[in-house]
């Protein structure tokens, strides 16, 4: 039982975490169908603009008010990166057949993996981040874990939990009671016609780009405390797992982000813990993810909760 | 391209005076090669002498040349060429190689101050054609007038041309000089982009269609010969052995993605599975599997059950499509991986030696034909890597045959139907699943055949050779070269794979150029370097001068 409750915890914290990530997918591909493949990378950029700040203002200081300023850095860092690719990469392939933006998307993948990697370590003061960098340890959310009837939580744990709670929680409140939330329902469901009712639907794709960099930029954070070191390889897994969450929760559908997310961080927790015999174990836990995800996308593409019916060439 | 070009009042008034300054340009680029660039006599070869071109300052005479030919052109213009577009991008493409050039001088020798006359001429030349191009006005290009010739002349003209593709290529690979090799690129680039702007390339593609069988037997005579040129030397003939067998790949990738259009984004695995079955069957003393068959059979075996594997990753294409399926395969690659990672005997059986892989891998012999040793051919050695481009030529043609057949082919055409529209095609009684399955499954069973020759060329497999940017790079190279035929992937697998070789000093940069390539190319030339002109059309449907030259190689290839 204790196992149980353990690699619940531990699946709540990578689900967490994988759900954060896939709000990005859905709410990008809710609006314009596009998977937009580059967006485990934002979420690497996040992680290394949190690193920045906190090297450039606060070096040595582990105090728990620099963390909200980490945090604004990195959103800062992973929107600018979103925004800039949706203008200059995304959006001359609006029309495109749709191979275009997924091999755009692999190129910009690629891009900017190794513009982290090459030129990072050039900018004075900054470490080379060709291999791990150690992400700063913050007071009060790192630090010793605490121990509830036998089951290890770690504070990055519940830094990250709350941090998925608050998030959905405004996400909630931007997307059904705000004006540009409501025209994001409204371009989802028809661009058409919302273009007719007078919403400027170009903007409404920023604004789609800049929800899921936001998020993805706090999720990056989060990874940062949680494994204390970042690396410029850690959004193409991370992203791909992700992009498996919004699947499994149904694609296009934001509140499916999460509860794919939270329920392919258990079943894989869960898999390295009960899966008998030679193939069981943290060695197959990947290949359990995407033996799910190809699972899901076989027998119920439209996903745990549903969304539009898939069937686009 | 309206942004290259002067303002249409500008062009007409002085439209008269392009050719002269085409002429003009030219004469003082082919000046200029005579002509010292640099006091200092150690960069970019030497090309301090007077009256003794080297290297560059040879690039040069031929630019200035072309530029010649043009601009006569221009004063005399046949109805079917476009000599101001050609000295338009000859002349933006002589700038770019004189300005590298001048670069390459200030930052090698500290300053402009070494540049010698040679160079600024060459500037001022380059300068003038670009001006010219820029100021001939636009003009109609009449397809329907190109030239007839004899078939004999015509199949000279290809012997020619293969004849230069030769002695081009031997020569480009016998550069050291990173500089010098960039600027060869750069001329050849501008040379191959000139022509084909000015209309010469639309009409060699003619006179190709025209003599299909002499082009093709005429490539694979030079592709034959290529190893003769290199003298025994190994270092580019095992870059030409990557580079067959990534080409190979690539086209089996071509069916998949360019005929059926079903993006798959695993395609590594197929090679890996290929290349995986060939050690475990190999006489590697690492081998998992006791049986050691010859390496027909074992040939054979990669192919089966790459095949397999390509029928099992296919099967879900019966429930998903578009980028749902690029997504599916995608995990299958990575679940490969994993999983050729883990079978160490500690995670599963001992099938691969996990991380380690198999090394050891002997060379092939075939009935005492040892492929390890070096064998001399009429007076020229030819090295291991020698011996396996020769027979990776034989599997290439087998590829591009098993290619030009399909695609001709009552399954060829379905699986373009399912491209353009399914269901369409299924209500057209085409069989859509079987037919995505089979294309998977023959793809699949291509690269499993290049696979098992890998392990051999490698003589060790690992399983960080077939990671998912393995995979990104053979769709990068269908996509570079265009989708759907057999010429663009060729050319697209050799840019990839001979590019990041040979400019070494930059080649910690590749991936990052490779990233920003595949951004560039969808956002300004979709349909890739060599496209098929339907292909093309479809990416610019407003384009009615493309959609006449579709027509006319159509009618072209009916007769």
């Amino acid at each position: 039982m204790d196992a149980f409750a353990q690699q619940l915890v531990n699946g709540l914290t990578l689900g967490s975490l994988y759900a954060l990530i896939a709000v990005g997918y859905t709410v990008v591909y809710g609006i314009i169908q596009l998977i937009n493949f580059a967006h485990g990378e934002i979420f690497m950029i996040g992680a290394f603009g949190a690193l920045s700040t906190w090297l450039v203002f606060f070096q040595g200081n582990t105090a728990l008010w620099t963390l909200p300023i980490m945090i604004a850095g990195a959103v800062g860092a992973s929107v600018l990166t979103a925004v800039g690719m949706e203008r200059f990469a995304y959006r001359p392939l609006r029309n495109a057949p749709r191979l275009a933006p997924l091999i755009t998307a692999i190129g910009i993948s690629v891009f900017l993996q190794e513009a982290v990697r090459l030129f990072y370590g050039d900018i004075p003061g900054f470490p080379d981040a060709k291999q791990k960098v150690p992400f700063p340890q913050i007071d009060v959310v790192t630090g010793p874990a605490f121990n509830v009837a036998g089951v290890t939580i770690q504070r990055s744990t519940i830094f990250t939990v709350g941090a998925l709670i608050i998030c959905a929680a405004a996400l909630f409140y931007f997307v059904s009671r705000t004006r540009t939330g409501r025209a994001m329902q409204a371009v989802s469901q028809d661009p058409d016609t919302a273009r007719l009712m007078g919403i400027n639907v170009d903007r409404i794709i920023v604004v789609a780009f800049v929800i899921g960099a936001t998020l993805a930029a706090i999720a990056g954070v989060a990874q940062g405390l949680q494994v204390t070191n970042i690396n410029f390889k850690m959004g193409f897994l991370a992203g791909l797992k992700a992009f498996t969450a919004a699947v499994l929760g149904g694609i296009g559908n934001i509140w499916g982000a999460v509860v794919g997310g939270l329920t392919l961080g258990i079943v894989e927790s869960m898999a390295v813990q009960f899966v008998p015999g030679t193939f069981g174990g943290s060695p197959w836990k990947d290949v359990w993810a995407f033996a799910i995800l190809i699972l899901v996308l076989v027998f119920r593409p439209q996903g745990i909760l549903g969304a539009k019916v898939v069937d686009r060439a | 391209m309206s942004r290259l070009e002067f303002p249409e009042a500008t062009r007409v008034r002085h439209g008269a005076k392009a050719p002269v300054i085409a002429l003009a340009g030219g004469a003082l680029l082919l000046v200029s090669g005579l002509l010292s660039w640099s006091y200092d006599d150690r960069i970019l070869g030497d090309i301090s002498i007077r009256f003794y071109p080297a290297g560059i300052q040879v690039y040069a005479m031929v630019l200035g040349a072309v530029a010649i030919v043009l601009g006569v052109l221009l004063l005399r213009r046949p109805p079917w060429l476009d000599p101001g577009r050609g000295l338009r991008m000859l002349g933006v493409g002589s700038l770019v190689v004189v300005v590298v050039a001048l670069v390459a001088i200030a930052a090698q020798t500290g300053g402009l101050i070494n540049a010698n006359e040679g160079v600024w001429i060459a500037l001022v030349g380059a300068l003038a054609v670009a001006v010219s191009g820029r100021l001939t006005p636009a003009v109609e290009v009449d397809v329907r007038t190109w030239p007839r010739l004899s078939s004999t002349v015509e199949i000279l003209l290809i012997a020619a041309l293969m004849a230069v593709v030769l002695f081009v290529t031997a020569y480009t690979l016998g550069l050291d000089d990173a500089g010098t090799f960039g600027c060869l690129l750069a001329t050849l680039i501008t040379l191959v982009v000139a022509a084909a702007a000015a209309g010469l390339g639309d009409y060699v593609g003619f006179i190709g269609a025209n003599n299909r069988r002499v082009l093709i037997l005429a490539a694979f005579v030079v592709a034959f010969l290529f190893p003769f040129t290199q003298n025994g030397s190994s270092a580019n003939m095992s870059i030409a052995t990557q580079i067959l067998i990534f080409a190979g790949t690539a086209l089996g990738l071509n069916i998949v993605v360019g005929l059926a259009g079903l993006l798959d984004l695993g395609y590594i695995a197929f090679l890996g599975t290929g290349a995986y079955v060939g050690a475990m069957l190999s006489q590697s003393a690492f081998a998992t599997v006791g049986w050691k068959p010859p390496f027909v059979i074992v040939m054979l075996c990669g192919m089966t059950v790459a095949a397999i594997f390509g029928l099992i990753i296919g099967s879900p294409t019966l429930r998903v499509s578009g980028d749902y399926l690029a997504i599916v395969t995608l995990g299958f690659g990575e679940i490969f991986r994993l999983a050729m990672f883990n079978l160490d005997g500690n995670n599963g059986p001992d099938l691969t030696n996990g991380p380690n892989g198999i090394p050891g891998i002997p060379d092939l012999n075939f009935f005492g034909f040892d492929f390890g040793e070096t064998h001399t051919l009429l007076g020229v050695p030819l090295d291991k890597f020698s011996n396996y481009y020769f027979l990776l030529l034989a599997f290439l043609a087998f590829v591009i045959l098993v290619f030009v057949r399909l695609n001709n082919s009552r399954l060829g055409r379905g699986w373009v139907a399912i491209r353009e529209d399914e269901r369409a095609a299924e209500a057209m009684g085409v069989n859509t699943f079987g037919l995505k399955l089979l294309a998977f499954a023959v793809g699949a069973s291509l690269a499993g055949l290049a696979g098992t020759i890998k392990a051999h060329v490698d003589t060790s497999v690992t399983p960080d050779q077939y990671i998912f940017l393995e995979s990104a790079f053979l769709l990068a190279a269908v996509v570079l070269g265009g989708m759907g035929t057999v010429t663009g992937v060729l050319v697209g697998a050799t840019i990839l794979k001979l590019l990041p070789e040979k400019l070494r000093q930059v080649n910690e940069y590749r991936l990052l150029a490779f990233g920003l390539l595949l951004v560039l190319m969808m956002r300004f030339r979709p349909e890739g370097l060599v496209p098929s002109k339907r292909r093309q059309l479809e990416f610019h449907q407003q384009d009615e001068a493309l959609s006449d030259l579709a027509e006319a190689e159509h009618l072209q290839e009916a007769k």
